[in-house]
């Protein structure tokens, strides 16, 4: 299978067409349009094809597809993948198994194993020193000495086959390359302009080198990542597939450049600024329901710039400067900026020039806590070295960059739905009256708190096996008929191994799981037992009635539910308690399953827009939100329900951090900062949640009103920019639940650390109200 | 040419003219109880009148059942030798099984150009088992079948 998947991506990359559509300096495109929409039928495109005919025009992020591209898709290449592509021979091949009907009801998880491979970041440094055809020559060594030992068994058969389609599909990427180069050439030829030509012909020279050969110069080093970026896209999806540490991996030719008179910093502004655009080329090919449900976001290409080196010490260095000014320039969705820092190591210059970038775009990069990150991944088993070098994978997962395979979308888990499960004996209300889990009991005959905490665990525990059976199912599949050659070679391990990354050729192999609802499930177990339990305010039997009926005629009920039980967010201790006994009690059941390629599955609490589209489909719950609202944004508290930011910081901060493997999204917002002083109190802020432990942060500056203003009249803000949980989005671009969301998150007044009350007029969008 | 003939002969194209017009007022009812009924009787006369339509089901074959959800409708549609089949019965061994809260709901899933995705999910409105790529194809056809009727292709 993998010599034919590799000739298949190879005669892929062979025969696109090689286009150059503007002034920018790099060579190379996702697709044959200026922004396109990879289809992917293999993995998740088919679900487009009832929309084939209006994609055009439906109402919601609207893609072009000419007619002759829809009957193409419609008459010969959708009909192939029919019963091919990894969902239906997943079902057939495991009996269309319950996890798999589970997983299509959409309200419980989502498995993004469908989406293959993705949500890594590849080893692009090692491309760059020995080029493509380095990586050849590796393949056909190991090919070599397979043959001299003797082909004997099965695995040997396999690691031959992996070489050999190691080198075709390496073979596919340099005849891209060298399209490119032909093709600069001609235009060149028919250019007049004579800045346009000049820039061709370097792009044809540029092409004829990389990624072929080592790059020798910061304009060769970029196209030659940006050639290799756009071959992982053939051949795997285009979700979170990220770049890395540019600033590591790109330095040494800046530096180079720069000290040989070759580049001067203007120049490495624009050839960085032309590949951050070449990172918004393409967009992810989804169906209206997804759009209405989780749409507006990019595709999620994570750069992460800052941070210590393998050896501990500060890695900033002027190309670190050089990407933040362009990503502040620029104002771009995509790639989703992720700033390492660490408070020991990095000096406040940078750490408040961040600070700083955040203030003018609004919104990026993301903080990273290196220190605690870094802690975190020589928990999961990665060197001291190896977890110094970690990069963000797509949001805000941690991966040790090049080295480890993680596949940190593998499972969307709603945390609400299990806590619904719980509350109803199994069932749910949005899945009507069907039995979904076991029977953990009636919560009304409960006499402890602890008895309904145990009935919840029963619930996630059987929930969470049925995601990982998913996966493991989708995983195997992956292995037989969709292995990854490409990617392979660009990762430290398969070739060494012999083994293609589906397969476990990675350094460092885990699955990660990322829950919804995380501050919702947390501020519900805490009124129950504070509620029912502690003050007796209610029977278990009268809450659940409350719920039932969405707190209609429980208006009492309602109002000590949300002001009167303990939030998350805050230092009650009930709070405290019952978020870190969740977060401890997911860790140890996924660190307990091993993945198919031998890794640990990893919990994480970033959501995308998913929170809001799950909210929209939950019922009421104890801690006062009412039905159908959205749920809370990635380990962020509930929207309004922690009233001091230094509290707020402290107690998510003080959630072990070890236990969160797959990483967190805290999104916080300030109606304003205005002046030096207050950048500097805001990167002070940073630097004490840090302190406290917290693992990522990421803002929005600006107030509800701002907001308000721009859901209401979408023409006056086309293009503002807006952190959701975890990576960037165009707000005009969200579905009016995440827009809602993004309004009503608590500001904090940066002078005094309160969350600002919010206007009085507007407190309908509340989850509460 | 004989089919063209053949076509003319049982009226097929002035039937598929009066089934267009029953077709968009069923669209346009409140109710739609007749959507799948209406649905079906157009697409299949439109396979035989309508040659670019037909293409759509050369070489394909596929079996589907259609149940409401109180089992007082139950249609089974094969696609084989490039024809279309439908009778009022249950089928084994389908590919997919389409189960519906009633014709409107299932119109809202098939063709509405603004479905309301949240309330159809929370409501079940349309549920499936079987080779979802099945529902996509057939989703497809009805919609196109839509716009050709309203004149948008």
């Amino acid at each position: 299978m993998e010599t034919r998947y590799a000739k298949a991506v190879a005669y892929f990359l062979s025969n696109k067409e090689p286009v150059f559509f503007d002034e920018n300096l790099l060579a190379g495109s996702t697709t044959s349009k200026p922004f396109g929409a990879p289809v992917y039928q293999e993995l998740t495109g088919m679900t487009i094809w009832p929309e084939l005919d209006t994609i055009s025009t439906r109402g919601k992020n609207p893609l072009i597809l000419s007619r002759e591209d829809a009957g193409e898709l419609n008459f010969d290449i959708f009909p192939y993948w029919m019963e091919r592509n990894i969902l239906e021979y997943t079902r057939k091949k495991f009996n269309n198994p319950d996890c798999m009907r589970l997983f299509e009801r959409i309200v419980f998880f989502l498995a993004s194993k469908a989406g293959t491979l993705s949500h890594t970041v590849p080893d692009y440094k090692k491309v760059l020193s020995k080029g493509v055809e380095g990586i050849i020559e590796e393949a056909r060594t190991g090919e070599e000495e397979i043959r001299e030992k003797g082909v004997n068994t099965p695995g040997d058969r396999h690691s031959l086959a992996f070489y050999q389609a190691v080198q075709t599909v390496m073979n596919g990427v340099l005849n891209y390359a060298g399209n490119l180069s032909k093709k600069a050439a001609e235009l060149a030829r028919v250019e007049k302009d004579p800045s346009r030509r000049e820039n061709l012909l370097k792009m044809s020279e540029i092409c004829a080198r990389v990624p072929a050969k080592p790059a020798r110069t910061f304009r060769e080093a970029v196209n030659s990542l940006w050639i290799c970026q756009v071959a992982v896209h053939a051949e795997n999806i285009n979700m979170a597939i990220s770049p890395g540490r540019l600033d590591q991996v790109l330095y040494k030719y800046y530096r180079y450049d720069i000290d040989n008179g070759i580049l001067t910093v203007k120049e490495a502004l624009e050839l960085v600024g032309c590949l951050w655009l070449k990172l918004n080329d393409n967009t992810n090919l989804v169906p209206e329901t997804s759009e209405e449900l989780f749409g507006g976001a990019g595709t999620v290409p994570a750069v992460t710039v800052g941070g210590v080196d393998e050896n501990g010490e500060d890695a900033v260095n002027d190309l670190t400067y050089v990407m933040l000014r362009v990503t502040e320039l620029l104002k771009l969705r995509d790639p989703s900026l992720n700033a390492r820092y660490h408070y020991e190591k990095n000096t406040e210059e940078y750490r408040d020039r961040v600070a700083e970038v955040i203030v003018n775009t609004r919104a990026v990069p993301a903080f990273h806590n290196d220190i605690v990150d870094i802690k975190v991944l020589e928990n999961q088993g990665t060197s001291t070295e190896h977890a110094r070098d970690y990069a963000v994978i797509g949001c805000v997962e941690l991966a040790s960059a090049g080295r480890s395979y993680d596949a940190s979308s593998s499972i969307i888990f709603n945390l609400v739905s299990t806590l619904e499960l719980a509350l109803y004996n199994g069932k749910r209300p949005a899945t009507g009256d069907e039995q979904i889990g076991p029977k953990t009991g009636d919560p009304a005959g409960f006499t402890s708190f602890d008895e309904f905490r145990e009935a919840f665990e029963s619930q996630l525990k059987w929930l969470m096996g049925e995601a990982i059976k998913l996966n493991e199912y989708f995983g195997r599949v992956h292995q037989e008929i969709l292995p990854t050659p490409l990617l392979s070679a660009f990762f430290e391990g398969p070739i060494k191994k012999g083994k293609d990354l589906i397969h476990g050729g990675a350094t460092y192999n885990s699955s990660g799981a990322t829950h919804i609802g995380f501050a919702d499930t947390v501020d519900s177990l805490s009124a129950i037992e504070k509620a029912v339990f502690i003050d007796r305010k209610c029977t278990f039997a009268e809450l659940l009635q409350a719920l039932r009926e969405n707190f209609e005629g429980h208006e009492k009920l309602h109002a000590y539910l949300v002001y009167k039980t303990p939030k998350y967010g805050t230092n009650d201790p009930i709070a405290v308690k019952n978020s870190q006994n969740l977060i401890r009690f997911l860790y140890n059941f996924y660190q307990g399953h091993t993945n198919y390629r031998g890794g640990k599955y990893r919990p994480g609490y970033w959501t995308m827009t998913n929170h809001a589209g799950q909210g929209k489909l939950s019922g009421a719950l104890p801690n006062g939100r009412k039905a159908y609202k959205v749920f809370a944004s990635g380990i962020t508290p509930v929207s309004q329900a922690a009233g001091d930011l230094s509290a707020c910081l402290k107690a998510v901060g003080g959630i072990d951090g070890l236990c969160i493997p797959s990483g967190e999204a805290l999104n916080l917002k300030y109606p304003s900062v205005k002046n030096n002083g207050d950048i500097k109190t805001f990167a002070q802020a940073v630097e004490s949640y840090f302190r406290y432990g917290g693992l990522h942060v990421q803002f929005n500056i600006m107030s509800y009103e701002d907001l308000i203003d721009a859901k209401n009249n979408p023409e006056k803000y086309p293009e503002l920019l807006v952190r959701v949980s975890g990576y960037s989005a165009y707000f005009k671009d969200l579905n009016e639940a995440m827009k809602d969301e993004i309004i009503t998150r608590t500001a904090y007044d940066l002078g005094t650390g309160k969350a600002v009350p919010f206007p009085e007029e507007y407190r309908s969008m509340l989850a509460f109200e | 040419m004989f089919e063209k003939i053949l076509n003319w002969l049982l009226l097929r194209p002035l039937r598929a003219k009066r089934l267009k017009k029953r077709f968009l007022q069923c669209l346009e009812s409140e109710a739609a109880e007749e959507f799948l009924e209406m649905l079906l009787k157009f697409m299949s006369l439109a396979f035989f009148v309508d040659r670019d339509f037909r293409r759509n089901i050369k070489d394909f074959n596929g079996r589907y059942l259609f149940r409401s959800r109180d089992n007082s409708i139950t249609v089974a549609v094969v696609f084989k030798d490039n024809r279309m089949k439908v009778c009022e019965k249950e089928l084994k061994d389908t590919d997919v099984t389409v189960v519906f809260r009633n014709g409107r709901a299932l119109m809202g899933y098939l063709l509405s150009p603004k479905p309301d995705i949240l309330g159809s999910l929370l409501r079940q409105d349309v549920t499936f088992n079987g080779n979802l790529n099945y529902v996509y194809k057939f989703a497809y056809m009805a919609k196109r079948l839509q716009l050709m009727a309203t004149g948008e292709v």
